[in-house]
């Protein structure tokens, strides 16, 4: 790991014990959905947005690891906070357990709340409602500015087919190291390759008038 | 757990402790450079000298003791530490931190001390830097750490620092304290005593551990044996390392985290913190890491942990054929702090050990991919195919040895397809290396081998590769080639020798068919090679015998010869038509090539050619049964050869043909010889073709002046108007429209005097008013031309005035521009812009040598 250059930002994943959050970031990293073993203690992983170096630190859902994970949040500037929509248990879990571990990261902390496992839903078995789970998204963002965002910092994901699983992280890089639509361009795998000839380096000085 | 990185070594001899009168428990230990100090339970330190040994590349420690110190508590030494800058030791016994001497173990003379210690540790990267002190950090028992500044004989303190309940351990790096207190951990800074709290531990459970990693990051012991990585800023950069229970110590050696617990010594990687190696040890009780060097020590044992040098690590990687491992291995080693030169040296070479690990499994793509980055000999790999290697070469096997493979027919073991598989992977091999920088001095070899190769499964490739600039030599190629009988390539290689005469022996005998080869392309071949052998004498030998298979392919060997070929008596164009008259097709080639595209001006070579076309003219028509087209092709090439060439003698041919009906031949030949009435008539009247009449007027006025044109169209005019031929009536659509005709060129007043009076001038009309149109566009043309070059003469004169306006005053004040020296002589030279030279300094009329600038060279 590239402990040399210190991340721009630092993303934490809460949730309790088998919600799915390993499979969360690991279908947004790599893009594939695989068994997990039981994380321990936390594991790591590091993202490129734009030119940023994005940490995102996935922690164990295990309540021994609970003293861990308030280490762990310390200075994260977003926070997803992951319940499984099957499991009402775990939702309340966000209130009772990750609320207050939240309190050791930075203080604008941005909290997403995400529920996962959507594609295991069943039709008009929900337990927590839209409604609910936006709620308490609301409530942990208060005294945040969000109208720069579209819509509460609320998911519902699925790791399995891939659902609304970028949104989420899109949604918080954009929040805290927000990119112009030209700096997405620019960084969109594609361009890598071509050599832009009309690209402006803003770095560079202006170009000298010419004389006379 | 895919490696070897550490082996467990004796610190000091086994039984050697217990010889010195060692009787309890080993319970810390101390080394500082050659010393080794032991501090045991029963209040006795030893002092010991070690010598780490190699012997014969295995790591060994001899030691000496130096003396022992019984410090009389009755209380286990709990730490020791070396201060060499201060020659002390730091004891702490009895809650009590003491300095000894280093080296006798006598208690420092002020008797410095501090009291109620649980846990001290030192700062390898103090603030404060003088290099005759140090900086300790110490637990006390109640709800406090604080910091001394530890001299030779003084210990100062710096900073009491409390905390919210007793340490148990601590940790210090710059100006951060990490320290384990009772149910915490915690993270204190120096300077603002501000405490940030960690995370909680079971202290049940859990042996608190602090140990200092790299700058300013320290690894603790978490919950549920996890090994917890924490900067000074209270956050981690790492994830977590999963360690098994009861732990005892642990210990950083880059990249490597070492942990001890009851039955093992675990290993892991700080890069990934997968675990590496695992090495059972029971009874350990302390380890540590001194100067980048790990202890360890049992009750009554103490032992170094040596790590493998990475080469031995990869070495028997490869001896048990895990190569990606190793691979991976040796791609890490270069962080050793190897010059850049000696890892890629190293690299290379374990690349090549593996590419010959895969060879020997049949895993070639790999093989080969290890090969070519490893840069290996490719004779190495060569030398291992029976017979492939040249004869002469002189080549041994790389020593040490890159692998135990003696020849492949060990690997095949008289299977042919696997035999087969690899000599295709051989030549797949070679091919790739082949012109590459790996074949640089080695071509030999690779060509030798890929011939044999080729040679031995006919195939295509064969013949490309003796064509193209091949390093195959003669000696055992040879026998190689008509072993498997391709003689096409002996051939060639002859050919690429220089030995010529065996090559065409070879290829005669592929043209008779008494051998054969189906990669040779048949005669043709021959006469390519024969047209572009410079060795003439060679040619000439088999030329008649080319000549006698095929006279129309024979002919290219004379006629297609190389542009810039040197001449030679041997094909001088008159002993080689000389030589031809037995071929009377090749004969016609070859002074077709001599007048057409050598363009030899030779009017032997032009009559022959001319004689010998006419001939076959006459022959074709002598006998009726030949085709039209053949005649008229015939006379076609006999009347372009009349018509291009000016060489060849008119009267001969005229005389040959005068006799027969070949009238437009007859026509051409009277146009050379400038009877050009004749030429017309035989046109007019006897072919009737006005057109090529026409055609005659213009070919035949080519590249001469306007008059002589003017005077070929009006004999055909005079022709057509000719009143003594009887039918000149018919004559006169043809003469009228020549007279309108665009191409035509007349001398009006000489056409209308040869006019009939008889014809009305409607008729003539036409012709009439261009000709006064043309020549009244001539006359104003002219005018105009006139007028022009009055006012250029007159802007030329406008122009000298200008300049002769003006006096030119010389004095003696005035220098020449060029050298500034004094304008002494009666000429002198004045540019258009007033600069005054002397005659010689003007270089350049055209160019002012002061300013440079340029004149127009215009001649005005």
């Amino acid at each position: 790991m590239s402990g040399k250059r210190k991340p721009d930002l630092k993303v934490i994943i809460m949730g309790d014990f088998a919600v799915g959050k390993t499979s969360l970031v690991c279908r947004y990293i790599e893009d594939v959905f695989k068994k997990h073993d039981t994380t321990i203690g936390a594991a790591f992983f590091l993202k490129q947005w734009g030119p940023y170096n994005v940490a995102v630190w996935d922690t164990a859902g295990d309540e021994r690891y609970t003293g861990l994970s308030q280490f762990y949040c310390r200075n994260a500037g977003a926070a997803i906070l992951a319940y499984d929509v099957t499991n009402p248990q775990s939702f309340e879990s966000l209130w009772a357990r990750f609320m207050p571990l939240i309190e050791s990261a930075t203080e604008n902390c941005l909290k997403v709340v995400v529920g996962t496992k959507i594609d295991l839903l069943e039709n008009d078995k929900r337990d927590i409602t839209v409604e609910e789970g936006r709620k308490l998204a609301q409530e942990l963002n208060e005294g945040l500015d969000l109208s720069k965002l579209e819509g509460d910092p609320y998911f519902e994901t699925s790791s399995k087919n891939g659902a609304n699983v970028k949104e989420v992280f899109e949604y918080m890089f954009q929040y805290c190291l927000p990119l112009t639509g030209q700096q997405k361009q620019k960084y969109s795998s594609v361009k890598k390759d071509i050599v832009d000839l009309y690209e402006t380096d803003s770095n560079s000085p202006r170009a000298k008038k010419a004389c006379c | 757990m895919s490696m070897k990185a550490f082996e467990l070594v004796p610190a000091i001899e086994r039984g050697k402790l217990t010889s010195d009168k060692f009787k309890a428990q080993i319970e810390s230990i101390d080394v500082c450079g050659k010393n080794l100090y032991i501090g045991t339970s029963d209040c006795f330190i030893f002092h010991y000298c070690i010598e780490e040994r190699n012997q014969a590349g295995k790591i060994a420690f001899h030691s000496e003791k130096q003396g022992h110190k019984y410090l009389g508590l009755k209380k286990p030494i709990v730490q020791i530490k070396a201060a060499s800058a201060l020659n002390r030791i730091i004891v702490l016994c009895d809650n009590t931190v003491t300095l000894l001497n280093m080296f006798d173990l006598e208690p420092v003379f002020s008797g410095a001390k501090i009291k109620g210690v649980v846990n001290f540790s030192v700062n390898d990267n103090p603030i404060r830097s003088n290099p005759f002190s140090v900086e300790v950090c110490v637990a006390l028992k109640k709800k406090q750490l604080q910091i001394y500044t530890i001299t030779e004989d003084r210990i100062v303190h710096v900073k009491d620092l409390p905390l919210p309940e007793p340490a148990i351990i601590t940790g210090i790096d710059e100006h951060y304290v990490c320290a384990a207190l009772n149910t915490q951990y915690c993270m204190i800074e120096v300077e603002t005593a501000f405490i940030q709290d960690l995370f909680p531990y079971d202290n049940e459970n859990t042996n608190p551990m602090v140990k200092k990693v790299t700058k300013e990051e320290f690894l603790l012991s978490g919950p549920s044996a996890l090994g917890m990585f924490v900067t000074s800023a209270g956050i981690s950069q790492r994830p977590p390392m999963q360690w098994s229970d009861n732990l005892i110590a642990v210990s950083c050696v880059q990249p490597y985290i070492v942990a001890m617990n009851d039955e093992f010594i675990t290993i892991h990687s700080i890069l990934d913190q997968q675990q590496k190696q695992a090495i059972p040890f029971q009874g350990g009780v302390f380890m540590d890491d001194f100067e980048g060097r790990l202890f360890i020590a049992s009750a009554r044992e103490i032992y170094s942990l040596v790590p493998v040098a990475f080469e031995k690590q990869i070495e028997a990687l490869l001896y048990d054929k895990r190569v990606a491992e190793a691979l991976e291995l040796a791609e890490n080693a270069h962080k050793t702090g190897m010059t850049k030169d000696k890892f890629m040296k190293i690299y290379k070479r374990i690349q090549q050990q593996a590419g010959f690990i895969e060879f020997s499994q049949q895993h070639f793509d790999e093989a080969q991919k290890l090969f070519l980055n490893g840069e290996v000999d490719v004779r190495e790999i060569i030398c291992l195919y029976p017979d492939l290697m040249p004869s002469g070469s002189n080549f041994t096997r790389s020593s040490p040895p890159l692998h135990e493979i003696p020849s492949i027919s060990i690997l095949v073991r008289n299977n042919d397809s696997v035999m087969e598989t690899y000599k295709s992977f051989l030549r797949s091999f070679l091919e790739d290396v082949r012109n590459t920088k790996q074949s640089v001095g080695l071509k030999q070899e690779i060509d030798v081998a890929l011939l044999k190769l080729y040679a031995e499964n006919n195939s295509a490739e064969l013949i490309p590769l003796l064509v193209s600039d091949t390093s195959c030599e003669l000696a055992d190629c040879v026998e190689y080639l008509e072993r498997y009988q391709r003689h096409h390539a002996l051939a060639l290689l002859h050919k690429y020798h220089g030995e010529n005469e065996k090559a065409l022996h070879i290829w005669t005998r592929l043209v008779n068919g008494e051998i054969q080869d189906k990669s040779f392309q048949g005669l043709e071949f021959v006469v390519e090679f024969l047209a572009n052998l410079n060795d003439h004498e060679l040619v000439w030998k088999y030329l008649d015998w080319v000549l006698e298979k095929n006279e129309e392919f024979g002919v290219q060997i004379l006629t297609q010869r190389p542009a810039n070929e040197v001449q030679s008596e041997r094909l001088r164009p008159d002993a080689v038509i000389d030589y031809l008259h037995r071929f009377p097709l090749a004969v016609v080639t070859y002074l077709e090539y001599l007048v057409f595209q050598k363009k030899l001006e030779k009017e032997k070579y032009h009559t022959h050619l001319a004689v010998l076309y006419l001939d076959k003219v006459l022959s074709l028509t002598k006998n009726h049964g030949s085709k039209k087209e053949d005649v008229d092709i015939a006379r076609c090439k006999l009347r372009h050869m009349l018509q291009m060439s000016n060489l060849y003698r008119v009267q001969l041919i005229l005389g040959k043909t005068k006799e027969t009906e070949m009238h437009a031949e007859c026509a051409i030949l009277y146009g050379k010889l400038e009877e050009h009435d004749k030429a017309l008539r035989i046109l007019v009247h006897k072919l009737k073709d006005f057109g090529a009449a026409e055609n005659y007027c213009l070919v035949n006025s080519q590249g001469k002046e306007a008059s002589y044109r003017k005077r070929l169209f009006h004999i055909l005019l005079s022709v057509y108007l000719d009143p003594s031929y009887e039918t000149k009536d018919n004559l006169v659509a043809p003469a009228m429209s020549l007279l309108n005709s665009n191409v035509a060129d007349f001398d009006t007043v000489k056409v209308l005097q040869l006019l009939p009076d008889t014809w009305s001038v409607s008729l003539l009309s036409q012709f009439l008013s261009r000709s006064l149109r043309k020549s009244m566009n001539k006359s104003r043309l002219a005018r105009i031309e006139t007028m022009m070059a009055r006012g250029e003469n007159l802007h030329v004169k406008q122009t000298c005035i200008e300049l002769q306006q003006e006096p030119v005053i010389l004095n003696d004040d005035r220098n020449c521009g060029v050298c500034s020296r004094a304008l002494t002589d009666p000429t002198f030279i004045r540019y258009p812009n007033s600069v005054v030279t002397h005659v010689h300094c003007a270089k350049n009329k055209y160019v002012c040598p002061v300013t440079g600038k340029l004149f127009s060279t215009r001649p005005s």
